[in-house]
């Protein structure tokens, strides 16, 4: 008998063994046992996957690898409305996978059944001749990357390995995915525009239709010529070379590229992003409409070299990126005559040398602070000597809109976050944003990092760090210890998973951790201040009921299940809570209450019998009633054991007004009496 | 005292020696102890007087009343004076009061000692039925002046508190 596939879409189900089948959605099976190798990406493994309701499909899946941000945003966009030229994405959610024993994403594709074209190609599987190249290539990528400009999913993952043969005859060609690893991660660094793949592979950002127009021209290149002509250069000799050469010059300079491509590539593989050509100049091209050609021009080159970290640079671009590599040699090299003299006469760049200077003024005037460090002089100096280049800060280069999945990258892997902070709260940005007006929003990018800002200098909880994580990457899966394993990138998991890991808690640990709270403010939509500053107070009662009122208030917004588990984990952390309460009784009566609404699982209740306002009322009250009687009881013995002697003495004052008095009356009725009897 | 009071009190007992002679006699003689009592009574409530002099007049107004209403005479307020028995009378409401003024006071003492035993009692149970149901914080809160002590701690709040 068959194993039973697993429901992959419960978030607090006891996993399955290991290499079984799963169900996303009750409607595609995805099988574990039949992996796809031809159709991996860097960063997800495919599967077979079928549709349930409709077993014609051909589908694969997509399994993520959790160490990754995907890009939740684009998987919703394309999901919604998908368009020609690209794989369809036919649907996508989290999910447990048993071979990795923890949940991630799973994105279910239409299945490509040519494989990819380039293997296609070299094997001589499929035969495409230059005439070939622009109605069977250049077209149907164009039309999809049309297709994503016009919902604003920059594909960013435009490579000749994620480029497939949809059909088994290999005529029509589909971009592969783009959804499993942020903007730019997979790419190598030849089909990276030169200005984003000086950044780490992380901090590429998000880039535009600019950065997949290159990633086109790149991947024409080694399609149209089967080979890939600069295969064996790698890294950073890759970067100097397309940095000192133009990346044209590079990948096309001694390969035989056919004549009928030159104009097109030329335009494509432009380093400068405002010059290079867009979707409307090769759509003109491919209609055979002629374009104004593009000379080809090389980087600004100096006449001798100057060396530096073992290389002889020609280019300031170059030297700028080995500067921030080796910040106390590079503020050496700053500050030397030498270098100056190089950059005026042999580099021609007279005004650069004059800002360096004016830079190193500025720092030796505020040499005992923040701006006077040498780190600080580096960053600007590079800003300055390459303006197109990423943001470059203590070794790190991220791009100005790639803050967001290098920030995950580093948390994930418990990198040096430190940096990116300072890029941030320091400005360093500034140096960057400004100077980016031609080709980028730099008010969008200068806003993104404003707003940062504000969530790493507020110390509410739900805000610093962990917020603008979140905030930052939408496909991010919480990363509260908590919780990290079940791969939460959707609120509705939150509750579930959190009441999951009840039985795992050790301690007097909260289900309410930065990640957890900074996650909730990240992704449900509601007004939460209230809860998130409640849960900042230093009163631990006040925090704790923070703590249960936001928790209860996501119960109740999202409907969700009842959380027995969670409930009694935060049943037994209301001891402070409770403790708010003056009266004896009223605490007595809660604790009594508490077991049965754990049995309930409805926090939502839970947080109504702890912080009702009519019984906290009744209870300020009776304390302020109790309070005052207590003084004037305190009050009144002092006066009853008044000191020693004094109430004998007051006794007595009284007995002897008694006695006069009982003896004046006793006359009176005596006197009165005799005078009637004597009258009569 | 001034000189004008001295002399409107001497013209008023010149006036009753001449007009009522015998009822001053009697008043005179029969009131000695009630001026004793005013004189030796040296408190500003003068208990010891209106007690002493009240029963003391209480002693004396019958043989006023038989002076005003039978023979208004120096012979008669004479054979009064001189009666054993009407002296007695006279003199012993005039005991009565001091044996009142001196034995009442030790007894309504009592009493008020007890009255205000049991209020302490009833206090300190208040103050501990406050402490138990609301907590120590109350004596802090209820902010009492320096040498007013606190109740003692309810052990069963101590508890609580601990507890949690």
């Amino acid at each position: 008998m068959a194993e039973e596939p697993f429901d992959a879409d419960k978030v607090d189900s006891a996993a399955p063994p290991k290499g079984g089948s799963i169900v996303l959605r009750d409607r595609f099976l995805i099988s574990g046992d039949k992996p796809l190798p031809n159709l991996d990406s860097p960063n997800a493994q495919a599967y077979m996957a079928e549709d349930r309701r409709d077993f014609s499909r051909d589908l694969f899946a997509l399994v993520c690898s959790p160490g990754i941000p995907p890009r939740t945003d684009a998987m919703r966009r394309l999901k919604s409305d998908p368009g020609a030229g690209a794989l369809e994405l036919v649907d996508w959610g989290s999910a447990f996978w048993p071979l990795i024993g923890r949940r991630t994403v799973v994105i279910i594709y239409e299945r490509p059944l040519g494989g990819r074209v380039f293997e296609q190609i070299k094997n001589n599987r499929a035969r495409i001749n230059e005439y070939d190249i622009p109605r069977k290539i250049i077209q149907p990528l164009v039309a999809a990357l049309r297709h994503m400009a016009s919902i604003n999913v920059p594909h960013r993952a435009v490579r000749p390995d994620n480029i497939y043969f949809i059909d088994e005859e290999c005529q029509e060609i589909v971009l592969g995915e783009c959804v499993t690893s942020p903007e730019g991660f997979d790419q190598p660094i030849m089909f990276e525009p030169l200005e984003r793949a000086l950044a780490s592979p992380a901090g590429r950002g998000k880039g535009s239709m600019v950065d997949d127009m290159y990633s086109l021209g790149a991947s024409i290149v080694v399609l149209a010529l089967g080979v890939n002509p600069i295969e064996r250069m790698k890294g950073e000799d890759l970067l100097f070379r397309r940095t000192n050469m133009s990346s044209y010059a590079t990948i096309c300079g001694n390969a035989r590229v056919p004549i009928l491509l030159l104009e097109p590539l030329r335009g494509l593989l432009s380093d400068t992003p405002n010059e290079r050509w867009g979707l409307d100049e090769i759509e003109k091209w491919l209609n055979g409409l002629k374009q104004t050609p593009q000379q080809k021009k090389a980087a600004k080159k100096g006449d001798t070299p100057f060396r530096f970290g073992g290389r002889d640079h020609t280019n300031v671009r170059t030297l700028a990126h080995a500067f921030n590599r080796q910040i106390p040699e590079a503020v050496r090299v700053l500050k030397d005559e030498t270098f100056h003299a190089w950059l005026k006469r042999s580099a021609g760049e007279g005004d650069l040398s004059d800002s360096l200077k004016g830079f190193i003024d500025t720092s030796a005037f505020h040499k005992d602070g923040m701006q006077g460090s040498d780190e600080f002089l580096v960053a600007r100096c590079c800003a300055a000597m390459d303006p197109l280049g990423p943001i470059r800060y203590k070794g790190v280069s991220v791009y100005v809109d790639g803050l967001g999945p290098m920030l995950a990258m580093e948390v994930i892997r418990n990198g040096n976050v430190q940096i990116l902070t300072e890029i941030v709260l320091r400005d360093i940005y500034q140096f960057w944003t400004s100077d980016r007006a031609v080709f980028m929003d730099t008010v969008e990018a200068a806003s993104v990092f404003a707003q940062v800002k504000a969530w790493l200098t507020n110390n509410v909880a739900g805000q610093g760090l962990e917020r603008a994580l979140y905030e930052l990457n939408q496909g991010l899966a919480c990363q509260s210890s908590h919780i990290s394993d079940d791969g939460i990138i959707f609120i509705e998991d939150l509750l579930p998973a959190l009441d999951h890991a009840a039985g795992q808690v050790e301690g007097k640990s909260k289900p309410t951790d930065r990640h957890v709270t900074a996650f909730i403010a990240a992704r449900f939509n509601e007004d939460i201040l209230p809860h998130l500053k409640a849960l900042t107070a230093q009163k631990e009662s006040t925090s704790v009921i923070g703590m249960l009122s936001l928790l209860a208030f996501l119960q109740w917004k999202l409907k969700a299940e009842p959380v027995y588990g969670l409930a009694s984990w935060i049943g037994g952390l209301l001891g402070p809570a409770i403790n708010g309460y003056h009266s004896r009784t009223t605490r007595r009566e809660i604790k009594r209450e508490i077991p049965k609404l754990v049995r309930k699982g409805s926090l939502p209740d839970m947080f109504d019998l702890i912080d009702n306002a009519e019984k906290r009322q009744e209870d300020q009250n009776g304390y302020a009633d109790a309070v005052e009687e207590y003084a004037i009881s305190a009050h009144e013995i002092e006066n009853i054991e008044g000191t020693g002697s004094e109430l004998t003495e007051k006794a007595e004052k009284i007995g002897q007004k008694a006695a006069a008095t009982i003896s004046i009356i006793t006359t009176m009725i005596a006197m009165t009496i005799m005078f009637i009897t004597e009258m009569l | 005292m001034n000189v004008k009071s001295i002399v409107w009190g001497l013209l008023i007992l010149v006036l009753l020696l001449m007009a009522a002679l015998p009822t001053v006699m009697v008043i005179a003689f029969g009131m000695l102890p009630g001026m004793v009592a005013f004189i030796v009574d040296r408190t500003e409530e003068r208990s010891a007087t209106f007690c002493v002099g009240g029963l003391n007049l209480c002693g004396v107004f019958p043989y006023l009343l038989e002076l005003w209403t039978e023979d208004h005479s120096l012979e008669m307020a004479s054979s009064q004076l001189t009666d054993v028995f009407v002296l007695a009378v006279m003199y012993g409401g005039a005991c009565m009061g001091w044996m009142l003024y001196l034995s009442l006071p030790p007894v309504i003492a009592s009493f008020i000692q007890v009255m205000a035993e049991r209020r302490l009692q009833q206090r300190r149970k208040t103050q501990s039925d406050i402490l138990k149901e609301w907590g120590n914080e109350v004596i802090e809160d209820a902010n009492l002046g320096a040498g007013i002590a606190p109740a003692p701690v309810a052990e069963e709040s101590q508890k609580e508190t601990a507890a949690a």
